[in-house]
C-alpha cells in the first residue's frame, strides 16, 4: 500500500501519446464523443489526464516538484473511473496506471494533503459505519417491513448487502426494495445484516485512505463467515468492484461468491426463474457504471515477475471482462422496452461523474461529467438512462432535475418492477 | 527554474482567464516529459516558464505578441507528442492548443475539412466517413492532429497510395505568425473559402513547411483545410473491441492481401507495377517480423531467439499489406486480378487475408484506421525511426536494406530491442507518382540509459545514407541537424535562416528543430573566425 515509488518503472514508461484522453482509437466514432476522460476534458492542462498524473507522480518521486493545494486539487478532480487505464493498455500493457493513481491520492494523504469533504466522509464511516454522514441506527430503514432474514442470529444462503447510499438515499429507496421483491419473486430467500451492515471501506481506500478500508474489509469478512452465506449479492456498483478487485488486490479474501444484484437477475431470468412482463414502450440507453464496468473486473492476482511486457495478458487489468452483457442481456429481455447503445459504452465508457469522491468535493465537476453523459444518451434518440448503480442514479438525477430535463432515469429493477406493473 | 516576468504573466492571465495558465512546476513538468525523439540519457526535457491554454487565434495572437514585448521564446503544440512540441530551453512559454479543438468545416462537394490544431486523425475520418470520405492518417496513428503533420511535420500512413502523404494534403491554411500577425494562405487569404491552399490568395507553401517542417519553430498554425479523399467502404462501421480483440464485417468490396516478394528489389519493382496500375487504397511494406514485434512482444523475443523460426519469419521478410477498395464488386475483383498478375510476374506470394480468420481485425486496425504503428512503444518502450526519405521508390527500398545492416550492429550492441533488423516500413504515395519513403524503426527501452549507443546509429543512419546517395533521412532530423546536413546539401539551412529573419525578427519562436535566425548564424560563424 502506499507504494508509490515502486510503480516508478510504469511512470517512465509513459511516452505522452495521451491515448490515455481519448476513446480507445478503434471505437472513435465522431468528433463529439470521442473524449474520454472527464477530467482532462474539463480542466485541459496534460496533468489532468491519466498519462499527466503519472509524469506529476514521478516529478514528485523525483523531488522536481511537490505536492501542494494545487496539485492535491488536481489530482482529487478525477472520478478514477478507469477509462484512462483501458485505452492506455491497449497499447501499453506494461503500464498499471489506475494503481499509480490510487497510489498518489495515498501519498497525499500521508503528507497531510486532505479534502474537507474527504475527511468528512471518513469521519462518519468511523463513527457511522458509513459514506453520508448519517445515523448508523437508521440503516436498516430502507428493509422495514420486507421481513428479510438477519444474519446476525441466522444462518442464510444469500446475503444481500445494501451498500450505504441504498440504505440511506430515499429517494432510491423503491429500487432498493424492488431488488428485494425480485429475488424473492424467484425463491430466493436473502439475509441482510439491517442496522449492523456497515460500508465495505471502498471509498475510503480511494480516497487515499487505504488502512481504513481494511477495517472495514475485516469486519465484513467476519459477517459474511458468520452468516455462512454462498453468496454475497450487492446491488451497488462501487461495493461489487471493492469485493471484486480491492479487497483481493489488498490480500483480503471475502470467502464467498460475489454478484451484482443485475447478474445474478440475468442468471435467474436465464434459468427460467423470472419472466419480465411487459412494459409501456420506451427507448432507452444502458450506461455502464464505471465500477462495475472495466472496473469490475476481478483482481487477477498470481503473476509476480518485473518486467511487465512480459506478464501474460490473463494477469493484466485490461477492463474488458467487467459486467457489460447481463445488465443489457435484462433490459433486453423485458418485451416494450427498446435498447439503444451510445457510443462510449463497455469498457470505453465515459463516467457518471460520481465517483473518486468526486461528488462530494467538487459536486459542480461531477454535474459537468454527468452533462456529457446525458447529451450523449440524448443523441442515440434515447428517452431514458438506465444504469445499475445507485451513485449514478443519483448524479445523473441530480444533474435532470437541476437543469429540468425530461430525461429520465432508471435502475434496470425499475424496468422489471414496472413490467410487473410497478 | 526560470519563471515568467510577473506583468507578462499577468497579462496572459488577463487575456486567457485564470484558468487558462499555469505555473504549478508539477502542472508544467507534463510538459517537460517528452520520451519520444528525446534521444539522450537526460528523462526531462527543459521545463516551460508557464503553460497557456487559448481558444481562438485571438488569444493565440495576444500570446504570441506579448512574447514579442517581453522577449520571451514560445512552443506551442497540438496533441504534444515527442520532444519537438516542447521547449528546447528553460523560460519558455508552453502553448497547448488543445482547446483549440473544432471541425470547423466538412465540405463533401469539394473534399476538404477545415480542422482546428487539437483535432485528431480518428475524429476527423469518423466524420468523414459518414460523408464518403477518408483523411490521410500519418504512421504515428490516428490519436495525432492532422493539422500538425500537415503544416509542421512530416508523416507518412499506409493510405499514401491513394491519400499522399501530410505535406502533399493542407490547402488553406490560418497562420499566426512569430510576430503575431495572421496570415491566411491561399484562397482563404483572398477571403474566397479554403480550398485551395495556392490561391487566389498568398501561396507560401515552401515556407510554410517546405521538405519537413518548421516543427512549430515559425509561429502557430490555426487552422488548416486539409484534403479528403474518397471512401468507398461503410460510412458508421460497426466494430467490437479495442485492438486485440477488435472484430468487424468489412464490406465485399473491400479486399487485403499480404504479398510477399523474394527480395528488396522485387518488392521496390511490384511496388512499382500497383502503382502504375492505379489499383489498391493502401500498399505499404509491413514486414513480419514486425508484427509480431508489435502484437506479441513477449512471444516476439521467444521466436527471434529460435533460428527456425527467424528462418521462418525471414521467409515474410519482404512483405506488403495491400487494402483493394472500390465503389464496386466488379471493381475490386478486376484489381485483384491484376495485383494477382503482377505477383505472379515476380515470383511473389500472395496470401487472401479476406478470407482469413480475424480479417476484420487486419482491415479496420491496419487498413482503416492506421492503429499499429503506435505500438512501436509497446514493445521496447520506446523507439525511434530513421532514414525514410521520400525520393523515387526504389531508392527508398534500398535505403531499408542498407538500414538492416547498421541496425543489426547496433542491435548486436544491445542499443536495441532484436527485431531481426528489417523493420523498414512505408510504401509508395499517389499511385503514379512511383516516389514513396521506407522508414527504418527500431524499438528500444529509454529507461536502461544507452542514449549515447542510439545517438551514435542516427549518426551513422545519416553517413550512410550520404555515402549511398539516399537523400536525407527524415528522422536524421534531430535539434541541430543544419549544421551537419546544411554545408552537405548546398547550405539550404542559409535559406531557412533568411526566412527564420525575416519572419521573427525578435527570435521568439523556439529554433532548435529549425535554424535560428542568419544573425545567429553569421555571428557564430565570425565568433568562430576570430577564434581560428
Amino acid at each position: 500500500m502506499n507504494d508509490l515509488a515502486a510503480l516508478k518503472n510504469d511512470m517512465e514508461g509513459c511516452s505522452r501519446c495521451s491515448h490515455c484522453k481519448w476513446v480507445p482509437m478503434a471505437q472513435i466514432k465522431s468528433w463529439r464523443f470521442a473524449k474520454v476522460c472527464p477530467s482532462v476534458d474539463r480542466y485541459n492542462f496534460h496533468a489532468y489526464s491519466g498519462g499527466g498524473k503519472l509524469i506529476a507522480a514521478n516529478s514528485i518521486l523525483e523531488g522536481r516538484s511537490e505536492i501542494t493545494e494545487a496539485v492535491m486539487e488536481i489530482i482529487y478532480r478525477c472520478q478514477l473511473c478507469g477509462a484512462c487505464q483501458v485505452s492506455c493498455q491497449a497499447y501499453r500493457d506494461d503500464i498499471d496506471l489506475a494503481d499509480v493513481l490510487l497510489d498518489l491520492r495515498a501519498r497525499c494523504v500521508s503528507e497531510g494533503y486532505v479534502l474537507p469533504e474527504h475527511l468528512l466522509m471518513i469521519e462518519s464511516m468511523k463513527k457511522e459505519d458509513n459514506t453520508l454522514g448519517l445515523l448508523k441506527a437508521d440503516r436498516g430503514a430502507w428493509a422495514k417491513d420486507l421481513d428479510l432474514l438477519d444474519i446476525n442470529t441466522q444462518q442464510v444462503e444469500v446475503l444481500f448487502h445494501a451498500g450505504c447510499r441504498y440504505s440511506y438515499d430515499e429517494d432510491l429507496r423503491q429500487t432498493v426494495r424492488n431488488w428485494v421483491r425480485l429475488f424473492r419473486n424467484a425463491g430466493v430467500d436473502l439475509g441482510a445484516a439491517g442496522p449492523e451492515e456497515s460500508c465495505c471501506g471502498g471509498r475510503a481506500f480511494e480516497m487515499g485512505y487505504q488502512g481504513e478500508m481494511r477495517n472495514f474489509a475485516e469486519d465484513m469478512i467476519a459477517r459474511i463467515k458468520a452468516s455462512g452465506a454462498s453468496l454475497l449479492v450487492t446491488p451497488c456498483s462501487d461495493c461489487y468492484y471493492t469485493f471484486k478487485y480491492l479487497y483481493p488486490k489488498n490480500g483480503l479474501d471475502p470467502g464467498v461468491k460475489i454478484l451484482h444484484a443485475v447478474e445474478y437477475a440475468d442468471l435467474l431470468i436465464k434459468q427460467g426463474r423470472l419472466q419480465p412482463g411487459k412494459c409501456a414502450p420506451m427507448r432507452v440507453t444502458y450506461h455502464d457504471p464505471c465500477h462495475l464496468g472495466r472496473r469490475g473486473e476481478i483482481y487477477k492476482a498470481g503473476w509476480s515477475g518485473s518486467n511487465k511486457l512480459h506478464r501474460p495478458v490473463r494477469f493484466k487489468q485490461m477492463g474488458n471482462l467487467g459486467i457489460f452483457d447481463p445488465p443489457r442481456d435484462v433490459i433486453r429481455s423485458i418485451p416494450g422496452i427498446d435498447l439503444v447503445e451510445m457510443e462510449r459504452i463497455r469498457e470505453y465508457s465515459w463516467c457518471c461523474g460520481a465517483g473518486g469522491g468526486v461528488l462530494e468535493a467538487f459536486p459542480e465537476f461531477a454535474g459537468w461529467t454527468a452533462r456529457d453523459r446525458i447529451e450523449e444518451a440524448r443523441s442515440v434518440g434515447a428517452e431514458a438512462i438506465v444504469t445499475a448503480c445507485p451513485w449514478c442514479e443519483r448524479v445523473f438525477k441530480d444533474e435532470l432535475k437541476q437543469s429540468g430535463d425530461p430525461m429520465k432515469v432508471y435502475d434496470v429493477i425499475d424496468l422489471i418492477a414496472a413490467s410487473w406493473g410497478g | 527554474m526560470n519563471s515568467l516576468p510577473q506583468d507578462m504573466y499577468r497579462e496572459l492571465a488577463d487575456a486567457l482567464g485564470e484558468e487558462n495558465i499555469s505555473q504549478e512546476p508539477a502542472v508544467m513538468d507534463g510538459y517537460a516529459w517528452q520520451p519520444a525523439m528525446n534521444l539522450t540519457n537526460q528523462k526531462w526535457i527543459p521545463r516551460p516558464a508557464a503553460v497557456v491554454l487559448p481558444a481562438t487565434t485571438g488569444e493565440v495572437q495576444a500570446i504570441v505578441r506579448t512574447c514579442n514585448q517581453h522577449r520571451v521564446k514560445f512552443k506551442a503544440h497540438s496533441t504534444g507528442w515527442a520532444a519537438w512540441g516542447g521547449p528546447s530551453q528553460e523560460g519558455e512559454l508552453q502553448i497547448d492548443l488543445r482547446r483549440m479543438n473544432r471541425i470547423i468545416e466538412l465540405d463533401e462537394k469539394n473534399k476538404f475539412a477545415v480542422v482546428e490544431p487539437y483535432v485528431c486523425c480518428a475524429q476527423l475520418q469518423a466524420e468523414a466517413m459518414k460523408k464518403g470520405l477518408n483523411c490521410h492518417i500519418i504512421g504515428a496513428g490516428p490519436n495525432t492532429s492532422p493539422l500538425a503533420s500537415a503544416t509542421s511535420g512530416w508523416g507518412y500512413g499506409g493510405t499514401g497510395l491513394s491519400t499522399g502523404y501530410s505535406g502533399r494534403n493542407p490547402l488553406g491554411v490560418e497562420w499566426v505568425l512569430p510576430d503575431g500577425e495572421v496570415l491566411r494562405l491561399g484562397s482563404p487569404g483572398s477571403g474566397a473559402g479554403w480550398f485551395s491552399g495556392d490561391g487566389p490568395g498568398p501561396s507560401l507553401r515552401g515556407i510554410m513547411r517546405g521538405f519537413s517542417g518548421t516543427q512549430g519553430s515559425l509561429g502557430v498554425f490555426t487552422k488548416c483545410a486539409i484534403k479528403l479523399f474518397p471512401w468507398y467502404g461503410p460510412r458508421e462501421p460497426r466494430v467490437e473491441g479495442v485492438l486485440l480483440d477488435v472484430k468487424t464485417e468489412p464490406p465485399e468490396t473491400e479486399k487485403m492481401f499480404f504479398v510477399v516478394a523474394p527480395s528488396f528489389q522485387k518488392y521496390a519493382d511490384i511496388s512499382y507495377e500497383i502503382g502504375n496500375a492505379e489499383i489498391a487504397y493502401w500498399f505499404c511494406r509491413s514486414p513480419l517480423n514486425a508484427g509480431v514485434d508489435l502484437f506479441m512482444p513477449r512471444a516476439g523475443d521467444r521466436i527471434f531467439e529460435s533460428k527456425p523460426l527467424r528462418a521462418l519469419l525471414k521467409a515474410f521478410q519482404h512483405l506488403g499489406v495491400a487494402l483493394l477498395s472500390s465503389p464496386s464488386r466488379r471493381e475490386v475483383e478486376y484489381q485483384e486480378k491484376v495485383l494477382r498478375k503482377i505477383a505472379l510476374e515476380h515470383g511473389c506470394i500472395l496470401l487472401d487475408l479476406s478470407k482469413a480468420p480475424g480479417y476484420g481485425f487486419w482491415w479496420w486496425l491496419m487498413g482503416v484506421r492506421s492503429i499499429p504503428t503506435a505500438l512501436t512503444f509497446r514493445a521496447g518502450g520506446d523507439f525511434l525511426t530513421s532514414y525514410g526519405s521520400p525520393v523515387e521508390y526504389d531508392n527508398a527500398i534500398r535505403q531499408a536494406e542498407v538500414a538492416k545492416q547498421c541496425k543489426q550492429k547496433y542491435i548486436d550492441q544491445g542499443f536495441f530491442k532484436d527485431d531481426m533488423s528489417d523493420i523498414g516500413w512505408g510504401g509508395i504515395y499517389e499511385g503514379t507518382a512511383n516516389w514513396g519513403h521506407c522508414e527504418t524503426a527500431a524499438m528500444f527501452d529509454r529507461r536502461d540509459g544507452k542514449a549515447e549507443g542510439r545517438s551514435r546509429y542516427l549518426e551513422d543512419s545519416a553517413e550512410t545514407t550520404v555515402q549511398h546517395t539516399l537523400g536525407l533521412g527524415l528522422s536524421n532530423l534531430p535539434p541541430g541537424a543544419w549544421k551537419v546536413y546544411g554545408p552537405k546539401l548546398h547550405n539550404y539551412h542559409l535559406w531557412e535562416a533568411r526566412i527564420k529573419k525575416a519572419f521573427d525578427p525578435n527570435s521568439v519562436g523556439d529554433e532548435q528543430w529549425y535554424v535560428p535566425s542568419i544573425d545567429e548564424i553569421e555571428q557564430e560563424a565570425s565568433s568562430a573566425e576570430e577564434r581560428r
